[in-house]
């Protein structure tokens, strides 16, 4: 019997020994728990790439599409606003992907309390991800949302708001108004925690304090907020407010992500079958003084067949979302909604001095200092257009503003966007609907 | 039992008021003809009862005696007893009627052939028969062994009850799909666990979905395919929840335990075994398509109808039209219009047949050999064997090579002390056709749609490429399969060492103390190879194109071959301790307890390289240096997994016996596994189970029903369970690297899945209860069983609304029930010293009810709820219209296709909610055949030996791919004959958006674009129920007498003829090589196989 004992401690040994020898972690895998861990968490939310920027320049009017290009069935009912009956093969606008990056920026603020490691690092992450949660629900409200109309607000519907993980929950969609003051307020809590004023070069494409506040100037612009807009942007422009000189000859495109100017270079503006596979409409062709516009060869390279092509490409170094020039544009803009367009013409002259030879400036002086408030408006949405040309601007320009009539010809057929056309509002990707039936 | 009896001699006052007489006689061993000491003679309790009216008499009593030093024995019984019994353990019990004569008896007992010391072994335990409370059934190999077979997974095919093996795939080394009781489970394997000599063995599970190219494509390393099935002694399948729940969460499938080949005690044995075998060549003309006549006849109706407009410009007849201008012409005035060079051309083509089948298949002769040696005294024993299987497949280019060497030897160090070791060691090589490019590299595949009027090669010798094989309007990459066959290569190399070292000690007869260790090691090497001049290469340099601005382009693929490399390394080892406590107590109480622990850690690395620009002569690759590569996973050239998995379980076993009558098992087992991202309440499953066994032929009212032999009762219960890793209440991540701007590349880590707390474990209930009968001195042996199981909370993947961050996430989202019954005869039908027959007979029944089941709100099918688990759903039609198109039922009527869809011009059936589509199927049958079983017989005559075995499914509903499509007929492709009745019967006709006809455009829109559920291929037209009886095996075997032999010192020489697969009764499974594969358009027709072969033994 004494045998028995023996076998028997061996049983409890093993029992003992037991938790560590099933303690594998796999190799690759872990949950995060410290700073750095939930820094890589939140930086793979930063990386998924979102192309609503490329998407909505397929449906706005700075690009012709041939027939014949390579890749036409992705984009051509985008391209001629066929919501209707498109080709399953068409694009998807980014829903899903968003959605994604929304989980990941809600576990990041969850979580914000029990993550291990220095408090500033944790605090800046965090601001981080409440920018980045409320620049996903800017995004999203504005493809898929009528633009923001202080009177119909909070009536008109959004898109749904999460904000927390929960496997059995609805999503309704929210009311625009509830979305904005989500974005409003995730933005005011981002400013209350982030550290860092400008980010290093290479990590720029993270928010700081100048990035929020260039985020929270266009939430206003966009909510026709001016004065409120004016005041976050000259904020904004007390931390940078150098504008990339195209007089001085510079190989580096004032959109890139290490010109001066450069604030946040987050979002893709163009991709391969953009670049290659689309031109230039004449719409914005025309739009430039070719000769006195500094803009113009740098934005873009001319074929032999007379078409041109965007400079502004794929590769990742154009990523673009916020820069200094938006600041001064948004201000003019503003300042003449508000009618000081004394004010707002300074502002735009002075801004469009780095933009244009010192000949077309004086032209353009002369231009400018003509108009009266209504023409200026217009002016400056039209200076936005040259400016940010190919950057995803846009098309949310048009929408939020005069909502103008858009014709468009493909394959010798002409299709028409109508004044304050439904379509504006992008409808709803087929498989957000078939898996959320509130949509 | 002894003692008992003495007992019950001391009760003899009960009987003192009858009238007595005196037996006497003597007991002898039949075998020995020495006398048998300590037999017991008796009578059974029974009698007495009835026969004694005495008031307070206690049932049950029995009068006996037992045999003395020299066999004899003398009783007194009463008057009225006119029989007796004869018992002694491991023979027969003898039943002697009393005559005229009470003296003098001379008892011959026989030996129990089977029952003596029939032992089942669990891999955990050996359990004697009679005490066994599970259902379990036990095969020799030697009694199913085939020849050119060389897994034993198929040799099992039909030999046991509930055991459901389908051959889906006739490529050498392709596995069996085997389903032990039905499926319970709806995502995971269905594979059960094969366990070697105690040891589970690793390997990858078999797919589920042999219609997948896939699946039948890839290459892949099996768990039991480097064992020689000449090793293999004999197998034991374990089929409830009491007899696996000793295995863990794994054994959820069902337990196939090998039990290999040891060496025998006594001289030194060696045997020999050689066989050739010739594997037909497939039969090309079942596949029922267009020969060339029919193909161009076909081609020129295409052309003539100018509705048809999808690809006019493929086929070989059109591509002549055109090049002689005349297609419109041919269209509007007919063949006899065109201008006679066209029409000479044309004819010519009649003429020109490529019989693919010829191309693509072969007959191939084989071989396989093996070699053993073994022997043994009483402190050792030894086994070594080598086998070579070599096997081309009827595929060419298709073949295995295996080569094994197995070693066992065990020791008896003291007598308490005995060790075992055991080596088994192999090397399989399995070659095949390259696969990925896409379907046309399969050659079942390419043969059905390669035009018979196709030249392999031109009249210089050069390849023909397939002109219509185009892969865009614009780009043909010049396919011809003889090339392709030529330029690629794929290989599967497997290695693998499985070695065992076992230790017994035995403290006493009551205490065992064992440890044994497993180790598997396995090394998969598999190269894929395309040269540079090879459709694969060409295919893969298109992912390489790039724009250099203006409308042209280049591509950045390096010149040369690519050669792929998937280097996988896996090591388990298994340890396992137990300590078995046997004890018996006042003779009729016997206990078995065994308490264990098992512990068992998994690696696997597995190295995936890719060489562009490979050159076969330098062997060596160039590197990509294009920036535009580094994004693109096609061109990663290296990519490393890593995987570790730990289990530690603890389990014991209690089983109970009373007077040998009663059994009362039961079992507990605690898993463990490794922790990580595990939910704590789930870190260790509780398994058990409880089973009872009611002999009932040992009860004593059975002495006197003479027929009956043996009867047996078995009841069991038990629960087992599964929790899937994959899910967490965390959120794990899995580390990445990205670059988001230039210049700076960090490391991310990606949520891997959704976190859930809300995730329980899946749990199969099982109960079985079953019945062993032998009738007829067990000439007759039945055994039957009945099981019922449930799977409730299988887990599953639910599509959720994608705010939630994710687009599936694993849920517990089902429950499924099998039941079913088993029945297995074996008779010895005639037993002569000459002539013997018997046969063994099976047949299962299962069917799987999905109780409940979560829908799936994007799911274009029904739900499977009420149905079974492979439960096929259809469209069903109700023929055609005057022009065609096919018909459909609804609320009794029939309707056009533009009504049952709801099609209105400008919404193309868009309108159709996902339920409205899920409400156009009906339920139109089950997937799993309805009775499945097989039905052996040998015959032994003299010298000769003939063995039969069949095997057949009943009742099983396939869905097949649809021989064509109506709006998508590409006149570049041949089709089966099927398409020529396009527009009859049942067969819809081919339809154009401009063909006549009410609403012709709206149907031609729906099914040529609109149908995103692709509801063409689910029409019941396809669908098919097919039953077949397969004759497996046709063996005949001549042993040489042996007076010959032992002049030679040969203790045996066998020769034998065997016939494998060689007929099949059925339905017809027209358009198919094998009723298996029916629908299958990919795999590999099943080999029929003819084999001569011997065996010889010194």
């Amino acid at each position: 019997m004494k045998n028995i004992k023996y076998i028997y401690l061996i049983l409890i040994l093993n029992f003992i020994a037991c938790d560590d020898y099933l303690d594998i972690e796999p190799v690759g895998q872990v949950i995060p728990k410290t700073v750095e861990e939930y820094r890589s968490f939140l930086t793979s939310a930063y990386a998924s790439p979102i192309k609503h920027k490329v998407l909505t320049t397929y449906r706005a009017d700075e690009i012709n599409l041939d027939k014949n290009a390579e890749g036409v069935s992705y984009y051509k009912d985008i391209f001629i606003w066929n919501d209707l009956n498109p080709s399953p093969l068409t694009s998807s606008f980014p829903y899903a992907i968003m959605y994604r990056n929304i989980f990941y920026t809600n576990h990041v603020i969850e979580n914000s309390k029990t993550i291990i490691g220095n408090q500033t690092a944790i605090n800046q992450l965090v601001g981080e991800a409440y920018a980045l949660r409320a620049l996903h629900y800017f995004q999203l409200v504005n493809m898929y949302g009528k633009p923001y109309n202080k009177t119909t607000a909070s009536t008109d519907l959004g898109v749904p708001i999460t904000t927390k993980y929960d496997s059995d929950k609805e999503y309704p969609l929210q009311t625009i108004e509830k979305v904005y003051a989500q974005i409003l307020s995730d933005i005011e809590n981002a400013e209350g925690l982030l550290t860092i004023e400008q980010q290093a070069l290479g990590y720029n494409y993270r928010f700081s304090k100048i990035a929020v506040k260039a985020f929270k100037s266009r939430v206003y612009l966009y909510q026709q907020e001016w004065q409120k807009s004016i005041d976050v942007a000259n904020e904004a422009l007390t931390i940078n407010s150098v504008i990339q000189n195209l007089n001085v000859a510079s190989s580096i495109m004032p959109s890139e992500y290490n010109s001066v100017e450069s604030i946040l270079a987050l979002e893709t503006i163009a991709d391969f079958d953009l670049v290659n596979h689309t031109t230039i409409s004449t719409g914005l062709i025309n739009s430039y003084n070719q000769v006195e516009d500094l803009r113009f060869p740098v934005y873009f390279s001319k074929n032999t067949n007379g078409t041109f092509n965007s400079n502004k490409g794929s590769d990742t170094k154009y990523k673009s979302s916020y820069r200094t020039s938006e600041l001064y544009l948004t201000i003019a803009e503003s300042l003449a909604e508000l009618n000081k367009t004394e004010m707002a013409k300074q502002q735009l002259l002075e801004f469009a001095k780095y933009r244009y030879t010192p000949a077309g400036w004086e032209l353009y002086k002369t231009k400018v200092n003509l108009l009266d408030t209504n023409n200026l408006v217009t002016e400056i949405l039209e200076e936005r257009r040259r400016e940010f040309a190919i950057e995803g601007h846009r098309w949310y320009d048009l929408k939020r503003t005069t909502q103008p009539k858009l014709t468009k010809v493909f394959n010798g057929t002409l299709y028409t966007l109508e004044k304050n056309d439904a379509r504006y509002v992008i409808p709803f990707p087929n498989d957000a609907i078939i898996n959320n039936p509130n949509l | 039992m002894k003692k008992l009896i003495y007992l019950l001699i001391f009760i003899p006052s009960l009987l003192i008021a009858q009238k007595q007489k005196v037996i006497s006689g003597k007991v002898i061993d039949g075998a020995t003809q020495m006398p048998i000491v300590g037999a017991s003679v008796y009578i059974s309790s029974a009698i007495i009862g009835n026969k004694t009216k005495i008031e307070g008499v206690i049932e049950g009593a029995m009068l006996g005696s037992t045999t003395d030093f020299d066999g004899e024995f003398s009783l007194k019984v009463s008057d009225d007893i006119n029989f007796f019994l004869v018992s002694y353990i491991g023979f027969e019990t003898e039943k002697i009627a009393i005559t005229e004569h009470n003296t003098g008896f001379v008892i011959v007992l026989k030996e129990k052939a089977e029952m003596l010391d029939e032992i089942v072994l669990t891999g955990y335990q050996k359990i004697e028969k009679r005490k066994m409370t599970s259902s379990y059934a036990k095969v020799k190999v030697a009694e199913i062994q085939q020849a050119g077979v060389s897994n034993v997974d198929q040799m099992l095919t039909g030999q046991i009850a509930g055991v459901v093996i389908q051959s889906t795939n006739g490529a050498p080394g392709a596995p069996a799909k085997i389903a032990i009781r039905g499926t319970s489970t709806l995502n995971g394997s269905s594979d059960p666990l094969w366990v070697l000599d105690g040891i589970p063995l690793e390997g990858s599970d078999v797919p589920k979905d042999f219609s997948d190219k896939d699946n039948i494509d890839n290459l892949q390393s099996y768990a039991i395919a480097g064992l020689n099935p000449d090793d293999i002694e004999s197998i034991t399948v374990l089929k409830d929840a009491s007899a696996t729940s000793i295995y863990g969460a794994r054994a959820a499938n069902g337990v196939i335990v090998i039990t290999s080949k040891r060496g025998k005690k006594g001289a030194m044995r060696i045997n020999f075994n050689a066989t050739s075998f010739v594997t037909q060549k497939p039969d090309f003309s079942k596949l029922n398509l267009m020969n060339s006549s029919e193909k161009v006849d076909f081609e020129l109706m295409l052309a003539s109808r100018s509705d048809l407009t999808y690809q006019q410009d493929r086929g070989q007849v059109a591509r002549i039209l055109n090049a002689y201008n005349q297609y419109n012409n041919f269209r509007d005035n007919g063949f006899s219009s065109i201008s006679s060079e066209a029409q000479d051309a044309i004819n010519n083509l009649k003429n020109t047949n490529t019989n693919w089948g010829d191309q693509l298949y072969q007959m191939a002769l084989n071989q396989q050999y093996s070699f053993s040696l073994s022997g043994g005294n009483d402190k050792n024993d030894y086994y070594f064997s080598a086998g070579l299987f070599d096997e081309k497949g009827t595929t060419k280019g298709t073949g295995q090579k295996r080569y094994t060497i197995t070693l066992k030897n065990n020791f008896s160090i003291t007598d308490k002390l005995t060790a075992g070791v055991s080596l088994f060691g192999n090397q399989n090589t399995t070659d095949s056709y390259i696969t990925g490019a896409d379907a046309y590299t399969n050659p079942s595949y390419y043969s059905r749609n390669a035009n018979p009027y196709l030249q392999v090669k031109d009249e210089n010798g050069n390849f023909v490429y397939d002109p219509d094989l185009i892969e865009r309007s614009d780009l043909n990459l010049d396919y011809n399969i003889l090339e392709e066959r030529q330029n690629t290569d794929y290989q599967l190399i497997s290695n693998s060492i499985k070695s065992i070292f076992d230790v017994n000690y035995k403290f006493n007869n009551e205490l065992l103390f064992n440890t044994q260790l497993g180790l598997q090691l396995d090394f998969n090497k598999t190269e894929k190879f395309g040269d540079i001049n090879s459709y694969y290469t060409r295919k893969y340099k298109q992912k390489s194109k790039y724009s250099t601005g203006n409308g042209n382009y280049d591509y950045f693929l390096p010149e040369g071959g690519i050669i792929q490399n998937w280097n996988t390394n896996a090591f388990q080892y298994n340890w396992k301790t137990t300590v078995n406590y046997n004890t018996k107590f006042n003779q009729i109480h016997e206990l078995d307890v065994m308490l264990g622990t098992e512990f068992r850690r998994n690696q696997q690395t597995e190295i995936h390289t890719k060489g562009f620009g490979f050159n076969s002569k330098t062997l060596t690759t160039i590197p990509i240096t294009d920036e535009r590569a580094l994004e693109n996973a096609a061109f990663e050239t290296y990519k490393k997994n890593f995987n570790e998995n730990a289990y530690a379980s603890f389990f014991g076993t209690a089983s109970y016996t009373f007077d040998k009558k009663y059994t009362f098992f039961s079992s507990l087992r605690y898993d463990g596994s490794n922790l990580f991202g595990v939910d704590p309440k789930f870190r260790y499953l509780p398994l058990w189970s409880l089973a009872g066994s009611w002999n009932v032929f040992r009860e004593d009212f059975m002495y006197d029903v003479d027929i009956v032999t043996d009867l047996k009762l078995r009841a069991s219960y038990g629960v087992q369970g599964n929790i899937d890793k994959s899910t967490s209440p965390f959120v794990i991540g899995e580390y990445y690297s990205e670059s988001i701007l230039p210049g700076l590349t960090e490391e991310v880590i990606r949520a891997l899945t959704a976190p859930n707390g809300k995730l329980r474990w899946e749990k199969t209930v099982s109960s079985n209860i079953g019945l062993d009968l032998g009738l007829l001195k067990n000439k007759i042996y039945i055994s039957g069983d009945y099981y019922y199981r449930k799977s409730t909370d299988l887990i599953g993947l639910k599509s959720v609304p994608l705010e939630s961050g994710f687009n599936f996430i694993n849920t517990n989202w089902a429950t499924v029930s099998n039941r079913g019954f088993e029945l297995a005869i074996n008779t010895r039908n005639i037993t002569t010293p000459d002539f013997k027959w018997t046969s063994s007979f099976n047949i299962s029944h299962n069917k799987s009810i999905v109780d409940e089941i979560e829908i799936r709100e994007e799911d274009f099918k029904p739900s499977l709820k009420g149905y079974s688990v492979n439960a096929i759903f259809a469209i069903k039609t109700a023929g055609l219209d005057s022009e065609g198109l096919p018909l459909f039922w609804r609320d009794g009527k029939k309707i056009s296709a533009v009504d049952f869809y709801n099609l209105d011009n400008g919404t193309d059936g868009s309108q159709l909610s996902r339920e409205d589509h899920r409400n156009l199927y009906s339920y139109v049958g089950d997937g799993t055949p309805k009775f499945s079983g097989g039905f052996n017989n040998k015959f032994n005559y003299k010298q000769f030996y003939l063995g039969i075995s069949t095997n057949f499914n009943l009742k099983q509903t396939v869905k097949s791919t649809p021989s064509y499509h109506l709006s998508l007929v590409e006149p570049g492709k041949n089709y089966s004959s099927e398409i020529l009745n396009a527009g009859t019967g049942k067969f819809p006709a081919l339809i154009g958006p401009t063909t006549p006809g009410f609403d012709t455009d709206l149907v031609y829109s729906w099914y040529n674009s609109f149908d995103d559920g692709k509801t063409y291929n689910d029409l019941d037209i396809w669908v098919k129920e097919i039953s077949y009886i397969r004759i497996s095996s046709i063996k005949l075997g001549y042993e040489l007498p042996r007076e010959y032999l032992e002049k030679l010192k040969i203790s045996s020489l066998n020769f034998n003829i065997e016939g494998r697969n060689l007929l099949v009764f059925g339905t017809d499974y027209k358009g198919f090589f094998d009723p298996e594969s029916y629908g299958s358009i990919y795999s590999q027709p099943i080999p029929k196989i003819i084999s001569l072969g011997f065996n010889l033994s010194f």
